[in-house]
């Protein structure tokens, strides 16, 4: 039997609760009438018996006896008194409404008489049967007010039971109110923590985890205001520089200038659309922490000669040896792309810091925990140990730093890795002198 | 005028370089914040036009070093910050004027020329002496009603005598104010920018006094 229960837990309380107050009422007014009942047999019984038994020395008929018994109305119990003569002549009869039948047994039985059943105990007394009866009827009555009686008080505490229930469900329940209004009371796009006052055990964990939830939910909105204000700041130069760039377009008043004031700008227009791109890039990596749609194994070996082949011609304009040294099947779970694109950070900012005629050296190896690590070393000036931390920051140039970058090379590494969940540091370069960037994986990634 | 152009931004500084140029300015390029302390400790200047961003020290530091020993070049920033705050601190830093990137290339031109202006404790922007008129926003000259056109260095230097009437100017004081640091200056160039504003202009306006330097002498009153 598939009973569809409320989804209000107060009301599957309160209807569970008052089914179980009523249904003990009932079950308590029931087995009140039964024993009432039983009582009231035995009590009667032992009553018709003991006057069967007193009528037994002889019963001379005297109407004073009989009339004794006719006005007990007011009890009303019924008894019917018969005597009999052996000859089988009715003596006595307490009431002219109920005759018995002289036939019956000794002892108590049962007997069927005007359309209702009487319970009736005879007795032999020397040569006259005494007869008692009683209907039944009066016996059941009896029992039913005394079960009444014992019932009663029960079926007024009911209510007040119920409403006792009601109340102290109400009262319990209040606190999941009171943190549903205020969470409805809010403004559309807050995320404030709701308070964890005075909540009940059950439901202070499912309040706390929606504050931490909250807590994470303004911390990525922060982190993406930041970024977009950040992103609109470092626009500015690029655009400046354009603004100029074209006014020394328009100011140009020889061939030899306007090509020169095209190609200036050109250069500009160039470098906007890089960072741009960086953006954007850096944007797609950030939003994705910790999802893991489309991941396959991707086999670092390859993403590292993909990036090679892709600063290239970079690393050969400056003049700079570029080598690759895989000391391991390195493979990662991740995105193909994402990771050919943080190899090739690192080796763009490598070639950039290093100086003409320097060398740059990818290394793949394992760590002792099985890890897979990317080593990038170069032999530059390096990076002082005070800026090894800041340097992964979005638009962060190291002071004094040559170059024109915009800043954001090292924050999509570090993006990327932390997708991947890998660790990057900086650090010096004990084969080449210069800096050391590395990337751990997770072992068993 | 000789302008300090402090800027780290390559794109950008080339092209306020030579834009200034055209605008007959000579104007040194520094790109540190180091640098730009060492040109001001060295060379006067007659604006200095100020990015904050800067590597090795930040722009209002240098700002502010230059106004605590008293100097009272007027100072332009030019940046990216444009918050409200920003601007409040970089004008009490000292700054007498703050514009934000991206800046149209006209109104920096104009500004620059205000600044000047005041720093020669003129108002007004066109100034006439002499009979002889000049407007630095068109770059115009007429001498009694007639126009006259210049070079771009006789224009420099014009200005430079019709802003301060009665102030001499040595031959060399004039060269570190119409070149900069990498030009190359040949030994009697002034001499023959003068000759040719006298010729151009009238020989009254300019005199020389022996072994000091040149003037336009104060109209007596």
């Amino acid at each position: 039997m598939n009973i569809d229960l409320p989804h209000s837990l107060r009301a599957r309380l309160l209807w569970f609760l008052f089914a179980a107050i009523i249904l003990t009422a009932i079950a308590q007014a029931v087995i009140a009438y039964r024993t009432a009942l039983a009582e009231a047999n035995e009590i009667f019984d032992y009553q018709m018996q003991q006057m069967a038994l007193s009528l037994r020395p002889g019963l001379p008929v005297s109407s004073e006896l009989a009339d004794r018994f006719i006005t007990n109305e007011d009890e009303n119990f019924d008894f019917v008194v018969q005597v009999w003569t052996a000859d089988g002549r009715r003596v006595f009869q307490s009431t002219e409404l109920a005759e018995m039948p002289q036939r019956s047994p000794l002892g108590f039985s049962s007997v069927d008489a005007r359309g209702t059943t009487y319970r009736l105990f005879s007795v032999a007394s020397g040569k006259q049967l005494i007869q008692v009866a009683q209907d039944l009827a009066a016996r059941r009555e009896l029992a039913g007010t005394l079960a009444l009686r014992t019932a009663g008080p029960i079926l007024v505490m009911v209510p007040l039971l119920m409403f006792l229930v009601w109340w102290v469900v109400s009262t319990s329940l209040a606190p999941v109110t009171r943190v549903r209004k205020q969470i409805a009371a809010r403004e559309v796009d807050a995320l404030t923590e709701v308070s964890e006052q005075g909540l009940p055990d059950e439901i202070r964990p499912l309040v706390q985890e929606l504050n931490l939830l909250f807590h994470r939910m303004r911390q990525a909105f922060d982190a993406q205001k930041n970024f977009v204000a950040d992103a609109a700041h470092e626009l500015r130069s690029p655009l400046a520089a354009l603004k100029l760039q074209v006014e020394g377009l328009r100011r140009a008043h020889s061939d030899a200038g306007r090509e020169l004031a095209v190609s200036r700008l050109s250069s500009g227009i160039e470098r906007s659309s890089r960072l741009v791109e960086q953006l954007l890039v850096l944007a797609r990596h950030q939003a994705n922490t910790a999802a893991a749609t489309g991941n396959t194994l991707v086999d670092l070996a390859q993403a590292a000669r993909l990036a090679m082949a892709d600063v290239g011609t970079a690393a050969q304009t400056r003049g700079i040896k570029l080598s690759l040294v895989q000391a391991c099947e390195c493979r990662v779970s991740g995105q193909e792309e994402a990771l050919r694109i943080l190899l090739r950070n690192l080796l763009d900012n490598a070639i950039k810091y290093t100086p003409l005629g320097g060398q740059v050296r990818l290394t793949l190896l394992h760590d002792e925990g099985r890890a897979a690590v990317v080593q990038v070393d170069d032999s530059g000036p390096g990076i002082p140990e005070e800026d090894w931390k800041r340097v992964l920051d979005r638009f962060y140039r190291v002071t004094g730093a040559e170059g024109g970058g915009s800043g954001l090379g090292l924050a999509i590494v570090k993006a990327i890795a932390d997708f991947h969940g890998a660790e990057i540091a900086m650090g010096r370069s004990t084969g080449l002198g210069g800096l050391c960037a590395t990337a751990t994986f997770r072992p068993g990634k | 005028m000789r302008l300090l152009l402090v800027e780290d931004d390559l794109m950008i500084g080339e092209s306020v370089l030579d834009l200034l140029r055209d605008e007959a300015y000579a104007v040194d390029w520094v790109k540190d914040g180091e640098m730009a302390h060492t040109a001001l400790g060295t060379q006067s200047y007659d604006l200095v036009l100020l990015d904050l961003g800067l590597p090795k020290r930040d722009g209002l530091a240098i700002l502010r070093a230059l106004r605590a020993r008293k100097d009272r070049t007027p100072v332009l920033i030019t940046t990216a910050r444009d918050s409200v705050g920003q601007r409040i601190e970089g004008l009490d830093a000292g700054a007498d004027d703050y514009i934000v990137k991206p800046y149209d290339l006209d109104e920096l031109l104009a500004r620059i020329r205000a600044l000047v202006r005041r720093a020669a404790g003129r108002a007004e922007p066109v100034y006439t002496y002499l009979g002889v008129s000049i407007d630095p926003a068109t770059r115009e000259v007429s001498a009694h009603g007639q126009p006259v056109v210049l070079s771009s260095r006789e224009w420099a230097l014009l200005q430079l005598l019709l802003a301060r009437p009665g102030a001499i100017f040595s031959r060399k004081q004039l060269e570190e104010k119409l070149y900069s640091w990498k030009d190359e200056v040949s030994s009697n160039a002034i001499e023959v920018y003068i000759h040719g504003l006298r010729k151009k202009l009238g020989n009254g306006l300019i005199q020389n006094i022996r072994g000091v330097g040149y003037m336009i002498p104060t109209v007596e009153p």
